[in-house]
Formats: structure tokens, sequence, C-alpha cells
């Protein structure tokens, strides 16, 4: 899940004030010879490399020129609804994906299965698992991986130093990490944050603690809640022991201040992805590990994907996304943005060195990757309100408004008539 | 008016030319039509579209299947539409008076000649002005529980900690408190225009009838009034019967749908859910609340105006 970092009301009044030349920008495009149009959220660095990577492939293919677009992120399957609506879908698009399962019944989303298949080039099983499965729902290949990260645990040097605790290892327990941040947190300072808006950023924090716990969220074949378990029981205790009982996290109410207060040494540690690294100033000497375990030292990816939702310009948009989700190309984009690699191969190119070089804390995020993250969000049309039906639990007992038991057992009821159908 | 003119040109038995009415009619709707078409095309066929589709089981991109009442069923059932529709009440009921009653004294003083006037009134107008989204990203720092300068300055103050945005509880008030940050500037401007047209003459008549400024005030002032107060009242309510801006850029809703009104609820349901129908007869029953709650507020306050026609 690319996070707007910080940015999410940027982003939403960008997207507002774009949404009338977007409108505009993708109707112009029927009188050329093939226009591929690709709505993305980038911005920044992101913005300057994708739009440079988009005019090399246009210098080299004449007939087949794309044309980047930004729409938006955290709107973007909205707004690629409503282009279905208006007949004027994207040839390609960016999107979360959490996305995926709202999007796969549509008329405009294509299935890859068969180019998927049909390009040996395009070496799928090189992507990395937890990308590959962001892309795939009930056997079908839906879109190309654009983006695969994870979560690591990301701390504050000097505020350990002052603290006098040991920086966190790769070992670390629950327990390790509770005391930690009880001893972090002290006048105005928080050992940790975690943001408690009940979305879905809530949520996928919770499905590392319930996975490093031993659990899970769906029992087999997604048909019944299985988080109302031991596993769920100690991960909602964990919550409520530092949320309510230590007060050693900061809750962000959705509004992305655990950056800001990462950077002025209010918070100790975060759990976050590589992202938010390139947002932590130049001043202050941070440190990245995995994420502390209990059973396992699971890590969660939200992985996104880029989808076709044009047949008539499937066969043109697909070379473009295999060329652009190639080893070599993607590792240079890697290197302006600082986006973890979506290829295991990427790992074995030349250029891979001077990119550790100039990005060193994305190491943990890579190793994380190859084997802390085994495991992804099941990709079924109920996940949306599956997902808002656990982060309303996750929240109340983070405001301590519920027991970990009661909450847990209310939301799996929940969730099972979901999943009835109902 | 049409209706007053018409039978005294049958009176007078003159028969208007066929074509001039003809042209005039033609110019008529050659001027109102650039209105109409807009109006029709980005207000009627959407209203009517919904109506329509809250007939529907649809995810709003693929054709839906008629459901015929099912979705009106569905919503009187559904308990969270309940919640929804108490807190939308409770926030109708706090806003609209608070922001009415905190306009008119403003109002009155920068009714007065004093030095600067045009400042203080620009300073009042300023929140309107301000987009909406500024106005969350400025509220939500203002209440951060942990680090915002309000709590501070309860802190120095000796008072309690709150919990603002991120209490189920106070969610609800802040935002009140917020709006009516935000539209009092619109309240204000609407009550001065109406003391200004106060004619100086009343005023001075009043005076020299050994009327205090008081009595003034509350006898020739405040009834002259009732007209503003009832367009604000009927303004107000249906705004904040609409209310969703506010809470997507502040608390989307939380914490724990604390702040989840009725248009929250719908975006919810239609833009997280899917849930084309049940969004569009959510539309559709609000709009006959708000036409219900506007036609009892115009009559009341058609009665409390009508020493206009005495």
């Amino acid at each position: 899940m690319r996070q707007p970092s910080g940015r999410r009301f940027t982003a939403l009044v960008t997207g507002v004030a774009l949404a009338a030349g977007l409108a505009s920008g993708c109707g112009s495009g029927s009188g050329a010879a093939k226009k591929i149009t690709f709505w993305h959220g980038y911005t920044d660095a992101q913005a300057t490399a994708i739009g440079r990577l988009a005019g090399e492939w246009n210098a080299a293919h004449p007939k087949q020129q794309v044309q980047p677009v930004f729409s938006n992120n955290d709107n973007t399957l909205q707004k690629t609804l409503a282009s279905f609506v208006s007949g004027k879908a994207p040839s390609i698009a960016y999107q979360y994906g959490s996305s995926l399962s709202a999007l796969t019944g549509r008329r405009q989303t294509q299935d890859l299965t068969s180019l998927v298949n049909g390009s040996p080039d395009v070496n799928w099983n090189d992507f990395f698992p937890a990308a590959r499965q962001g892309a795939t729902a009930s056997g079908k290949i839906y879109g190309v991986p654009a983006l695969v990260d994870n979560l690591g645990l990301v701390y504050n040097k000097k505020l350990f130093d002052a603290a006098g605790v040991g920086y966190p290892k790769p070992t670390w327990t629950w327990d390790d990490f509770r005391s930690a941040a009880k001893k972090l947190t002290g006048d105005k300072r928080y050992g940790w944050a975690y943001v408690s808006d009940g979305t879905e950023d809530t949520v996928w924090r919770f499905l590392a603690l319930l996975w490093q716990a031993g659990g899970d969220l769906l029992g087999a074949g997604d048909k019944e809640a299985a988080f109302d378990s031991p596993a769920g029981q100690q991960a909602m205790q964990l919550l409520a022991d530092m949320a309510v009982t230590d007060k050693s996290v900061y809750l962000d109410a959705g509004d992305q201040q655990y950056l800001n207060l990462f950077n002025s040494g209010r918070v100790a540690m975060m759990w976050t992805g590589p992202w938010d690294l390139g947002q932590i100033n130049k001043g202050v000497s941070y440190g990245v590990q995995y994420l502390p375990g209990k059973v396992t030292h699971a890590s969660v990816s939200g992985p996104d994907i880029y989808m076709i939702f044009d047949r008539k310009a499937k066969d043109a948009a697909w070379p473009f996304l295999k060329w652009l989700t190639s080893a070599e190309v993607h590792l240079r984009f890697a290197e302006q943005t600082g986006d973890l690699p979506l290829r295991a191969s990427e790992q074995k190119l030349p250029a891979y060195k001077s990119y550790l070089a100039k990005y060193p804390g994305n190491k943990v995020f890579i190793d994380n990757l190859n084997q802390n993250v085994t495991k992804a969000r099941p990709n079924i049309p109920e996940y949306p309100r599956i997902s808002q039906v656990l982060g309303t639990a996750v929240q109340a007992v983070l405001l301590g408004k519920k027991k970990p038991g009661p909450a847990l057992a209310e939301a799996a009821a929940e969730v099972d008539r979901i999943l009835a159908g109902s | 008016m049409a209706a007053t003119v018409l039978p005294a040109r049958a009176a007078k038995g003159g028969r208007p030319r066929r074509s001039r009415r003809l042209g005039e009619h033609l110019a008529g709707w050659g001027f109102v039509s650039p209105a109409v078409l807009l109006i029709g095309l980005f207000g009627m066929l959407p209203v009517l579209w919904s109506f329509w589709l809250s007939f529907q089981e649809t995810d709003l991109t693929s054709p839906g299947e008629f459901a015929g009442g099912a979705k009106y069923a569905e919503l009187v059932r559904d308990p969270l539409m309940w919640e929804a529709a108490r807190r939308s009440a409770v926030y109708t009921v706090l806003f609209v008076p608070l922001t009415m009653v905190l306009a008119l004294p403003i109002a009155v003083m920068l009714n007065q000649r004093i030095r600067g006037v045009t400042l203080y009134r620009m300073a009042v107008f300023v929140p309107l002005v301000t987009s909406t989204v500024a106005t969350g990203i400025i509220f939500n720092w203002l209440l951060n529980p942990q680090f915002g300068p309000v709590n501070a300055a309860l802190a120095k103050a000796g008072l309690p900690q709150q919990g603002f945005f991120q209490s189920p509880g106070q969610a609800l008030f802040a935002l009140v408190a917020m709006t009516v940050w935000g539209w009092l500037g619109f309240a204000v401007i609407i009550y001065l225009a109406a003391l200004q047209a106060v004619p100086a003459d009343l005023m001075e008549a009043a005076a020299l009838d050994g009327c205090g400024r008081l009595r003034a005030f509350r006898h020739v002032e405040l009834p002259l009034l009732a007209p503003a107060s009832g367009f604000l009242l009927v303004w107000l309510t249906i705004n904040s019967l609409q209310l969703f801006d506010e809470v997507y850029v502040t608390t989307k809703g939380g914490p724990l749908r604390a702040t989840t009104v009725v248009v929250y609820h719908l975006y919810n349901k239609a833009f997280v859910d899917f849930d084309g129908g049940y969004a569009a007869a959510v539309g559709c029953v609000l709009f006959l609340v708000i036409l219900a709650v506007t036609l009892v507020q115009l009559a009341l306050t058609r009665r409390a105006s009508s020493y206009e026609v005495r």
C-alpha cells in the first residue's frame, strides 16, 4: 500500500483540483494513433521518474504512446469506477492491492492470466511472492506488480540512547518491544505510534500482529472468521496493554502525524514501510529492524498493481507494462524513488549495489520480503467490509472502549455474517 | 404575476399578436436556456437518476437489477442508519441555533460606526471563504489531544485534557465547534445586511418617542430581522443535514463511528461498500426529510414575519 506519506490532504486537494483537467485530458486521446492513458498517483521524485521512463518508451515506440496522467492515490478506486460509468476508462491504472477485489467483477477489468502464461519473458515467478499474490484473485492474474513493500520497525537511535535502551534486535520478542516502548515513553514522548482511524491502515498492522502470534484472519477457503482465536486474543491484548495500560502508544487519528512526531523526537518507534524513509529528516539518526515476534516475525505487505481497463488498448498496454516491470527498468525506477525491488533477480543486477548504497534502510525490508512476508490479505470481494469491521474492533480496543475478548467475538460474528452473504 | 396580467388583458378584449408573443417567448427561453440546461443537467437529472437508482440493486458500474422497495426496507432495518440519523439530528439541533445566536451580537457590533470596521467585517468573513480542507487540517492540529495548542492551554489553566476528535464522546461536539466557526461569517453577513436595511427613520422615530437603544433593538430591529432569521434557519438546517466535507477531512466518520452522520453513511454505502441502491435510497429519504423540515420552518417564519403584510 503506497502511503501518501503525510501528504494525504495535499493529494486530496490536488486530486479535486485536477479532476476537471483529468476528465478533459483523458477524453482527448481518441483521435491519435494509439494513446495509452496511464493513471498513477506518483508525486515528486516518483512522478519525475515515471515521466522519464514513459518518455523513453515513447521515443522507442512511436505507435504506442503512453500518456501518464496523475490521478490520485487514496481515491483512485473511486475515480476508476467513475470512469467506467463515463465510458472513459484509463488504459492502465495504478491500484492499491486492497482494491483488486472490488475490481475483479467488472467488465472493464482485463484478465491477464493468458498473457502472463503466454509470455515466458515475463518470468512471473521472479516477482516476490507477496507481489504475485497481490495481483491474483481466485487463481486469475488481474495485474502486474507495481510496488511491493512491507512493514519494518523504524526507530530513532538518539531516543534509545537517551533512555538507555538497547537497539532492537532481529530476535526481539513482543515483551522486549513492549518494555522498550514503555521505557521510551515520557513527557510528551511516546514509545510507539499506531494509526487508529479504523481504516485498512489500522487493519494491516494488526494482521502482522495476528500472523506473528500464529493466527490468521480467515479460515480455510475464506469461508469464516478465524481471528477470534488465542492468537487474536494475544495480538489484541498487546495493543490494549500498550495503548491503554502503559499509554506508550501515540494514536494517530489518520492524519499521518506520526511521521512528523518521529521527526521531532516525540515518537521513538514506528511500524512503517520504505515509503516513509525518504521523509525522515536528515538530522534524525534512525535504524530499521524486523518487526518483533511471538511465534514468527511476520510482516505484512500491501502490494500495489498496474491494471488494464481498456480491452482495445490491451495489446498495446501489455508490452509497456512488461517493459516497465522488467528487472533492469524497475531497478532504475527504484534507484530514483527508493521503491523496493519487485523481482528477486533485481538483487543480482550490477546496479543493485549502488541502489543499496543509496538506500541502506531498505536492506531490512528486502530481507523481510525474502523471508518474513509469507502471507497475504485475502483477495475476496468481501475484504473491504471485513476490513471495516476489524478496523472498528481494533480501534475500540486501542481507545479502551472495549476489551479484546468481546471486541474480537463481536467482529468475528459480524465477519461470519458478511461471508455468509447477508 | 402572470395570473394578474392575463385577466386584465382578457377584459380589454385585446388579442396579443401571435407572432410577437412567440418571438417574446423564444427570446425569453433563449435567455434562460443556458441556466435551465445547466440546472437540468447537473441538478435535476442526477436527482431523478438517484430516485430511479434507489429501486435498484447496483454496484454503480454494472447494470443493476430492479429491487423494488427492498433498499428502503433495508434502510429502515439498518441500526447504523438510525445511529447516523440520530447524530445528524443532534448535530443540527446544536449547530443551527448556536451559529445564529452567536452571529446576531457580532452583526450588531459590526453595524456600529467604529474605526476599522471593514477590517473586522473581513475578519469575520474569512473563515467562510477558507477551504474546508484547510479548516480541517488546522482544527485537527489545534485539537490534537497530545500536542495541540488547545490542550496545552487547558493544561496551563489547570483544566483536564480532552480527546476532541479522537474521543468517541467528544468528536461530534468538536465538529459542531469547528463548523460553527466556519459558518459564523455567513450568518453575520446575512444579519448585517438585514440590519443595514432597517430604515433609519424608523430608528429615529423610536428615539424621538423616547425609546432607549436596547428597547429600540428589541422592538424595532429584532422584529425586522425575522425574515433574515428565517432564511438562516432554513439554510443552515439544510446544510447541517447534508454535513459531509468537514467529517471527511477531520474524523472520516470516526472514532468508532461517532461522527458518521447521514451523508457520511451514504458515502460509505456508495463508495466503500458499492451498494448504489441503498445509498440512493438514503439520499431520497434525506431529500424528503429536508423538504418536510424546510416547509415547516418556512411556515413558521412566514407567521413570525407577518407584520410585513399588516
